[in-house]
């Protein structure tokens, strides 16, 4: 699954760390998410999606 | 004290994680020569274990420093060092009573099953760990660096099993299965830590 995280970020101005400490994951757990290795449960892909104010599908896209 | 093993321990695992492996490699090499074996071998074991303890301080630093050091994890290395030392310390026991009182009985069985109890600690703290983890990416990494470990110890348990069976190699007691799990685990952790560097922006 791809994403939108490290594009949403930038407009943010955050570092991973940044987005890591808002949603309370480690910042290798925002690495991995960005990165495509890893793919975020419900709960926590529900959370990337309030904290950017958008839908999960607007964040997360189907290969 | 703590500052000082801190900075001893530094901030590279893979070192101690490799002392470790390389300490229960040439204890393996000196049991396959016949200069250790059985017994004999434990005290060399437990001697290998002292890496543990910068292992799991070096650990600590090293996630504090990414900040990726979850309490949890926190919790599992202060626990991996309760073993380690408890392992060194009940094995030296255990080791003591037999050489000196040759005992026989109940009492050999007590001293016999004294340095396995913290290695079932270990594999308890390793449980507690997976339960404890809230990061839910740090929990798959690791339960998949447990399974790697397993899937060692599983393959080259077999192997080894049927070349003693068909008398080709000497025999491996049965303990070296926790040493040779913790290995895999920590080889697959290695592999995890380089491929999350990738896109890493620290």
């Amino acid at each position: 699954m791809r994403n939108r995280l490290k594009v949403l970020r930038a407009e943010r101005d955050w570092s991973q760390q940044d987005l890591a400490e808002r949603l309370e994951v480690s910042r290798q757990s925002v690495n991995a998410i960005e990165t495509g290795k890893y793919d975020p449960s419900l709960p926590l892909a529900f959370r990337i999606a309030e904290l950017f104010g958008q839908p999960i599908e607007a964040i997360f896209l189907r290969d | 004290m703590a500052r000082i093993m801190d900075k001893i321990a530094g901030r590279r695992p893979w070192m101690w994680a490799l002392a470790f492996a390389g300490a229960m490699g040439i204890i393996a090499w000196f049991e396959h020569r016949h200069v250790l074996g059985g017994i004999r071998s434990l005290p060399f074991v437990a001697a290998g274990c002292l890496f543990l303890i910068p292992l799991a301080k070096s650990a600590n630093n090293c996630a504090s420093a990414s900040g990726t050091l979850t309490l949890a994890m926190r919790r599992y290395n202060r626990r991996m060092m309760i073993w380690a030392v408890s392992y060194i310390v009940l094995l030296g026991t255990a080791m003591s009573i037999r050489n000196n009182l040759d005992p026989q009985g109940p009492l050999l069985w007590l001293i016999a099953v004294l340095p396995s109890l913290p290695i079932l600690f270990f594999i308890w703290a390793m449980v507690r760990y997976l339960k404890e983890e809230t990061d839910e990416y740090l929990r798959l990494r690791n339960t998949l660096n447990a399974l790697f470990g397993l899937a060692l110890l599983l393959g080259i348990g077999t192997f080894w099993g049927f070349l003693e069976a068909f008398k080709v190699v000497p025999h491996v007691d049965a303990w070296w299965v926790v040493p040779v799990w913790a290995m895999g685990m920590g080889l697959a952790n290695v592999f995890q830590v380089v491929r999350d560097r990738k896109g890493d922006d620290q």
